[in-house]
């Protein structure tokens, strides 16, 4: 450990309990890419980023649902069809990941951890803003990995707000960490067209609007939903039939999180969907 | 002026007496196991004395308070930074102390040209059983005291903090008698209102041998609650989530207390 006042650095360079300036400080964390120049002769594009998989969000009577297939595929090739993409960060908030895992989780690992570490240090929780913002920090510091072609993330943050007033936020991010608040819902990586649609559609011209719906009715939805986007898109993985996997649904409340049980996701999918 | 080794020596000690003499009027922090995790008390609200370290790291402590933030955020740093590279459960007291604070605190008392620090500390790291709860104290010159047993001392449930050994050696007996490792909070709360209020009572007197008498605590403890605030926190033995470390608010706390 260092005498010298590390803490005093930080409290005196306004990153006071920012953890990954202490993490690059550390040599632990990889610094910011810096975005390639075009060189001449090498074509505009040699890979294109995917986003293979199927994200969504929306907010219901309970709260907000987030919801994630379980498929990780490299190329044409499904390599893991257990895979977590709904990852909480702390108490009330989720991480949803559409995009490269190994930088995904190592963000969420970040997130996480930075969170904590402000909390602890500055004896205070971080703001919603805060946390929002601490996500768009990190995207844009991997957006020069995403230029390179390696690296992509496009999460969508959901979290409950209990200042000013207690209410449920949704937020989308692009990859470059721009951050737009939802009403509503949000759906990311490779199958969310038909997703969007679907929740367009519902909250429109549906039974009921997404915000009135109780929960076995939004866990219906989102069966539906994820459902419709593995119909045509390769790299979701939707609902196994013969293996019963089912996707990974969690619900973030003033309470806290609830990760619903594979045995209520299953009685929902039977009733309502297959 | 210090170059001949008995000037050192002397210069040692009469830094001792300066650190000892700035950390008297502290006010005492009791910490006892119970049944379901941790407590943390003291009594006196002017600045927080009892902080979250890691998920199941707490810690307290006296002194001034410029040492007390520079000693903490280098703890929570390398708990912290333990916990990203490896894992939380990978994240221990004792190497954080052994290892990390007790020999820099050691190196700052004993370089003479340097400032030391002015600090005492108390940690904690609950277990999954009682039985692996852990108390460490840190002194400013970099020596620690555990609760664990030894020829001389069976194994503590509880750590006591104060401003003067004597204060501190009368709660731990207190605590040695008073206090059973499964008890419920209330009874540890009680338990450590006690252990605080002897500590606070004999921090004045300079050579009371036994504990004062139970009416007098009692009296002390009721003139002290009834115009300073309790500060409290549990590291929780429930497995149920990482995060252990919950403070108690004097409002919940009071309706507890058994006069």
């Amino acid at each position: 450990m260092d005498r010298s006042p590390v803490a005093f650095d930080q409290n005196f360079s306004g990153a006071a309990g920012d953890f990954p300036v202490l993490l690059r400080r550390k040599g632990l964390l990889a610094p910011a890419a810096a975005n390639p120049l075009p060189q001449a002769g090498t074509p505009e594009k040699t890979w294109q980023p995917t986003e293979a998989t199927t994200i969504l969000a929306f907010k219901f009577s309970g709260g907000v649902l987030v919801a994630g297939d379980r498929r990780a595929t490299a190329g044409n090739t499904v390599v893991y069809d257990r895979a977590d993409k709904v990852l909480e960060i702390d108490r009330h908030s989720i991480m949803a990941i559409a995009g490269v895992p190994a930088t995904a989780w190592e963000m969420a690992r970040v997130l996480e951890h930075s969170f904590q570490y402000f909390r602890r240090t500055q004896l205070q929780e971080m703001s919603v803003d805060g946390k929002v913002r601490a996500l768009s920090k990190l995207l844009r510091d991997n957006f020069g990995f995403v230029m390179q072609g390696v690296g992509v993330v496009v999460p969508i943050f959901a979290t409950y707000d209990s200042h000013p007033k207690p209410e449920a936020r949704l937020y989308f991010y692009d990859a470059m960490g721009a951050q737009f608040e939802v009403t509503d819902y949000a759906a990311t990586g490779s199958g969310s067209p038909a997703v969007r649609g679907i929740l367009y559609y519902e909250n429109n011209w549906g039974a009921k609007p997404l915000q009135e719906l109780g929960e076995d009715e939004a866990v219906s939805i989102a069966l539906r939903a994820l459902d419709t986007a593995a119909e045509s898109d390769t790299s979701t993985g939707g609902v196994d039939r013969s293996g019963k996997i089912y996707p990974l649904i969690k619900i973030v409340s003033r309470e806290g999180i609830t990760t619903l049980p594979e045995s209520k996701i299953a009685a929902v999918f039977k009733e309502t969907v297959a | 002026m210090i170059e001949e080794p008995y000037r050192w020596v002397e210069a040692i000690a009469n830094r001792r007496e300066y650190i000892e003499a700035q950390l008297a009027p502290g006010s005492p922090i009791a910490s006892l196991g119970y049944r379901d995790g941790i407590l943390f008390l003291t009594v006196g609200q002017t600045r927080q004395k009892i902080f979250e370290i890691y998920d199941r790291i707490a810690m307290g402590a006296i002194g001034h308070p410029g040492d007390i933030e520079r000693l903490r955020m280098a703890a929570i740093e390398l708990a912290s930074t333990e916990g990203f590279t490896r894992s939380a459960t990978d994240v221990s007291l004792r190497r954080l102390v052994h290892y990390s604070l007790s020999p820099v605190m050691k190196s700052a008392f004993e370089q003479v040209y340097g400032p030391p620090y002015l600090a005492r500390m108390l940690f904690a790291e609950v277990g999954e059983q009682p039985e692996e709860d852990l108390f460490l104290r840190v002194e400013y010159d970099g020596e620690i005291a555990a609760n664990g047993a030894t020829y001389a001392q069976a194994r503590q449930d509880f750590a006591a903090l104060s401003g003067t050994q004597q204060s501190r050696e009368l709660m731990e007996a207190f605590l040695a008698s008073q206090h059973a490792p499964d008890a419920n909070l209330e009874s540890a709360l009680n338990s450590a209102l006690d252990a605080w209020s002897i500590g606070h009572m004999t921090l004045q007197t300079s050579d009371a041998k036994e504990p004062p008498e139970r009416s007098a605590v009692r009296k002390h403890r009721q003139e002290q609650l009834a115009n300073a605030g309790i500060e409290a926190a549990v590291l929780e033995r429930d497995a149920g989530r990482a995060i252990r470390y919950r403070s108690l608010s004097d409002s919940k706390l009071r309706p507890l207390i058994r006069d």
